[in-house]
């Protein structure tokens, strides 16, 4: 490596390494006053522990669900937005793209309006007589699910849109003028020829919704305790570094678990 | 486009779960009424002149918008450099390079916020500030250098040797030849490091101090204390302030190239 190339280099590899890589690292091994072993060994304790297991087991399970409808949402989306031309295919994609840039505190807001026990859909409820007393919407799975949707959707939708907009419209046209119906053309053609692009859209959102603070902590509150809110609680009120520690361990492990599934299904997609 | 029942119906769910909160937002900040509630009782604008009145909302305003713009030009005079070493110099282990500087992007910015309090903020007793803007440019490095790489990928080598052929000096090559070609990609690097800073909760959270707040952070705080819709026009304003940001975003150069750069 010549001189010029390492100067260029070494400034922001400072920065990456002071403002990341050394403290992530060492947040492992060196918790302020605790043993070097005391990290893992909560690690090992939490991953028995049947209060932590039901943490984990309440992120993976809404970060699942979550993922099965930003997809199954997000895909038709994709697919629509990618077929259609015109004012109104642009408008579509603008307000789909939008929300990315917005704030997420802004955005999992509304549902407070929404779902609160003064909330616009417990009033709808009683208006219709459906109920006179509207269920707990707020700080249930359903809320934090909602959210969740909600946040990670746009991602879902242009992950599949650049996969679906290369699937040449002909090619459904083909599947179709041999015969196949239109809803088998579009399980046999565009959805295979489109699988990264799913794939990836996926693994973002599942590694989003696993990790998310901001939509537990607002819809989910103490009754819905997720991996982030329990991080935060040992980091900031009982003050457990080893715990703290650990729980970002655990959510560490679960995001690069699904990005290296995804890599090796991405591998054997490509020689498949 | 023809007629596709299933998914047009799939569709309009979609859009209503990422929409509609957003307008009850909106709505509710309008009240006139004292609380959160669902029809709003009322039309006012007595809220929104609670939320420009109400000091932690601006004083955190003020601090998220320093940091944000801090960070961003941090990671762009750091990211830039790296962007064009790995591009154009002869390294070794370029992949492993470039796969160091987007390393952020896929540790949870939670667990590198803790990291930063318990080493940065409680292990060597660094201030608050310094250690958000620390964190904030090793977030947004990432940023600049694959956008920006993603210009530079495009920009032909050939074209800058030939202005140095020509007699310019490397960094007047550099200035007059190669910036130009990079400024799509350094635009759309600073806004969407500028938002994603702007907007961070993770990464902040526990790095809050009374002197130094950010507003994501402060808005999450006031929820808790107090049901008002102070929050809910607060909310609006940042509404606003992105819609501005989108529209100079489109019209410059264009949504699908900003997310194209960071989204492969």
């Amino acid at each position: 490596m010549s001189r010029k190339t390492a100067l260029l280099l070494l400034p922001g590899f400072a920065f990456l390494a002071a403002g990341f890589l050394v403290p992530a690292v060492a947040m492992l091994i060196a918790p302020p006053g605790e043993e070097p072993t005391a990290v893992l060994s909560r690690f090992g304790e939490m991953i028995t522990d049947p209060y932590e297991l039901r943490i984990i087991g309440r992120t993976v399970t809404l970060g699942l669900i979550v993922t099965a409808l930003c997809v199954g949402l997000g895909f038709p989306i994709a697919y629509l937005l990618a077929r259609s031309q015109g004012r109104w295919g642009g408008i579509l994609l603008a307000l789909a793209i939008f929300p990315l840039l917005l704030s997420n505190v802004v955005r999992t807001f509304g549902w407070l309006v929404l779902l609160g026990a003064n909330g616009a859909i417990g009033k709808l409820l009683t208006a219709t007589g459906l109920t006179d007393d509207p269920p707990q919407m707020l700080y249930t799975p359903l809320a934090v699910v909602l959210g969740l949707t909600q946040l990670f959707l746009p991602l879902a939708i242009i992950s599949c849109y650049s996969a679906v907009a290369q699937v040449d419209p002909g090619l459904d046209d083909a599947a179709r003028g041999l015969g196949a119906g239109r809803t088998r053309a579009f399980w046999s053609v565009v959805v295979p020829l489109s699988g990264p692009g799913i794939v990836v859209a996926a693994t973002l959102v599942f590694a989003g919704s696993v990790t998310a603070y901001t939509t537990p902590y607002l819809l989910g509150g103490s009754s819905q305790r997720m991996l982030a809110t329990q991080l935060f609680s040992y980091a900031s009120v009982s003050v457990d570094w080893a715990a703290a520690s650990a729980t970002a361990l655990i959510m560490t492990i679960l995001v690069f678990g699904v990005s290296g599934l995804s890599a090796l299904a991405g591998r054997r997609g490509a020689t498949a | 486009m023809r007629a596709r029942p299933v998914a047009a119906s799939l569709a309009v769910l979609g859009y209503i779960i990422m929409i509609v909160p957003i307008l009850f937002v909106v709505v509710t900040a309008f009240s006139a009424g004292r609380t959160l509630r669902f029809p709003p009782q009322g039309f006012s604008l007595t809220w929104f002149e609670a939320a420009v009145t109400y000091d932690p909302f601006m004083e955190s305003l003020v601090s998220s918008l320093y940091l944000a713009a801090g960070a961003t030009v941090l990671a762009l005079l750091l990211g830039v450099p790296a962007t064009i070493a790995i591009h154009r110099g002869k390294i070794p282990g370029k992949g492993l390079i470039e796969g160091l500087f987007l390393s952020p992007l896929i540790v949870p910015e939670l667990v590198v916020g803790l990291a930063l309090y318990q080493q940065l903020m409680i292990g060597l007793g660094l201030d608050n500030l310094s250690t958000l803007l620390l964190g904030h440019t090793a977030l947004l490095l990432p940023y600049a250098v694959r956008v920006t790489g993603a210009s530079l990928a495009l920009a032909d080598p050939a074209v800058e040797e030939a202005a140095r052929g020509l007699g310019a000096g490397p960094v007047r090559a550099f200035l007059t030849v190669t910036l130009p070609l990079l400024r799509p990609g350094l635009f759309s690097a600073a806004l969407l490091g500028f938002v994603t800073s702007f907007n961070n909760v993770p990464l902040s959270l526990l790095l809050q101090d009374r002197e130094f707040r950010t507003l994501p952070v402060t808005m999450l705080d006031y929820v808790q204390q107090s049901y008002n819709p102070r929050i809910a026009a607060m909310a609006t304003l940042i509404l606003a302030a992105t819609v501005v940001v989108a529209v100079i975003a489109e019209r410059t150069v264009g949504f699908a190239r900003i997310f194209g750069g960071i989204n492969q």
